[in-house]
């Protein structure tokens, strides 16, 4: 509120990627804090759109799942969604009353399936969902169509091996299920089915630093004691870096510390106080990434970022003293 | 709709499978085996639910 008349707080993160797969990424975020990083991650999971299955209407249904169940169970199934970001979302769609199909929002799916004299249960899985937009299918159809074509799957290999799709229902002879479903543009948000997010984690970066004068004073057992007291491989023996005929206790890899705390009560319990010291990094960040399929790990991240962008700018062109000095107010400012 | 006239509903024995109509007022009974549990028949019409 008193702040200097042109203080800016205005940082510049930077970003490295580390490993990038279709469905995984893993990435440094540094040189911002964790009101950021935490913005960056809840935006990933709960705001960035996907289309997923959102209205179903059942002509027939004979099997034993009722028709609200397998409603439930077609919403859950991850549909492409590399589109999702140009669709609209049906309640603001200005072409159509936001129910039928419509080719800025929403995809229609045809289903039918009955099981005629076969001995054996029949498996309705989403690999019998017809599409009648190509961009939009049920993520293992799109696989096995890449897989077809020739291509390297880049979801591994095993996932190619067996593409069955994911399981609806299972039908006995005679029993049958026929439904059009409309699928639509959402949040997390608003369902979860929507979150393109199987997982979002960010760590802070540990920064390890071993005290080496009193290493000095550790016989080779207590180190090696100190480096099992860990129960992640963080530390680990240099045999090629000796000082007085003993290896060093060197961090073999700081990322694995879990913030556990075992060394450092390890140290202490052995009466070397201040032996380890880990703080963490309040400014780096390492963020780990799995999307369900419906878009790419890339396009999360990417996507994410002009989501809370959008968001950002929704706050900035509010006038100044509109609602932030009214915020302000109540906040007992001046 | 006339309420005066109500359509006969049809419904399917709990027992033998036979198809049964009745009208309101009829007695609750299979006329082919007289079980007296009897199911009605899933609507003809499309439903629709939200995925959620």
């Amino acid at each position: 509120m008193d702040r200097p008349s042109g203080t800016s707080y205005q940082r510049f993160p930077r970003v490295r990627i580390r490993e990038l797969k279709d469905d995984y990424a893993k990435f440094e975020l540094r040189d911002t804090d964790a009101s950021m990083a935490n913005a960056l991650r809840r935006v990933m999971i709960a705001e960035v759109p996907t289309v997923a299955i959102d209205l179903v209407e059942i002509e027939v249904n004979s099997s034993v799942l009722n028709d609200e169940f397998i409603a439930h169970r077609l919403g859950l199934i991850p549909l492409t969604s590399a589109a999702a970001m140009q669709m609209r979302f049906s309640r603001d769609c200005d072409a159509c009353d936001g129910d039928g199909s419509c080719e800025y929002c929403s995809v229609e799916f045809h289903l039918s399936v009955h099981a005629t004299d076969s001995d054996q249960t029949l498996e309705v899985t989403s690999n019998d969902l017809r599409s009648m937009d190509p961009k939009v299918c049920p993520v293992d159809q799109a696989r096995a169509y890449q897989h077809a074509l020739g291509g390297t799957d880049p979801f591994g290999a095993n996932a190619s091996n067996e593409n069955r799709g994911i399981l609806i229902v299972k039908l006995r002879r005679g029993q049958e299920l026929r439904l059009r479903a409309i699928a639509r543009k959402g949040i997390g948000k608003d369902h979860a089915k929507w979150s393109p997010a199987a997982t979002v984690t960010f760590m802070y970066e540990p920064d390890i630093r071993i005290n080496e004068e009193l290493m000095e004073t550790l016989t080779v057992e207590e180190r090696i004691s100190l480096i099992e007291s860990s129960p992640t491989k963080v530390f680990e023996l240099d045999s090629a870096n000796q000082v007085n005929l003993f290896s060093l206790v060197v961090v073999k890899n700081a990322e694995a510390y879990t913030y556990d705390d075992e060394v450092i009560k390890h140290a202490e319990a052995i009466g070397k106080p201040g032996l380890v010291e880990i703080t963490a990094k309040e400014d780096s960040f390492v963020f780990t990434v799995e999307t369900t399929g419906a878009i790419t790990a890339y396009e999360l991240i990417m996507n994410a970022i002009t989501v809370l962008r959008q968001k950002l700018d929704a706050v900035r062109l509010q006038d100044d003293d509109g609602d932030l000095g009214e915020l302000g107010a109540h906040l007992g400012g001046p | 709709m006339d309420p005066q006239q109500p359509e006969p509903v049809s419904y399917l024995c709990g027992d033998c499978g036979a198809e049964n109509t009745l009208k309101p007022g009829d007695v609750i009974q299979c006329r082919e085996c007289g079980y007296r549990i009897l199911y009605k028949k899933r609507t003809r019409r499309i439903v629709q639910y939200e995925a959620r």
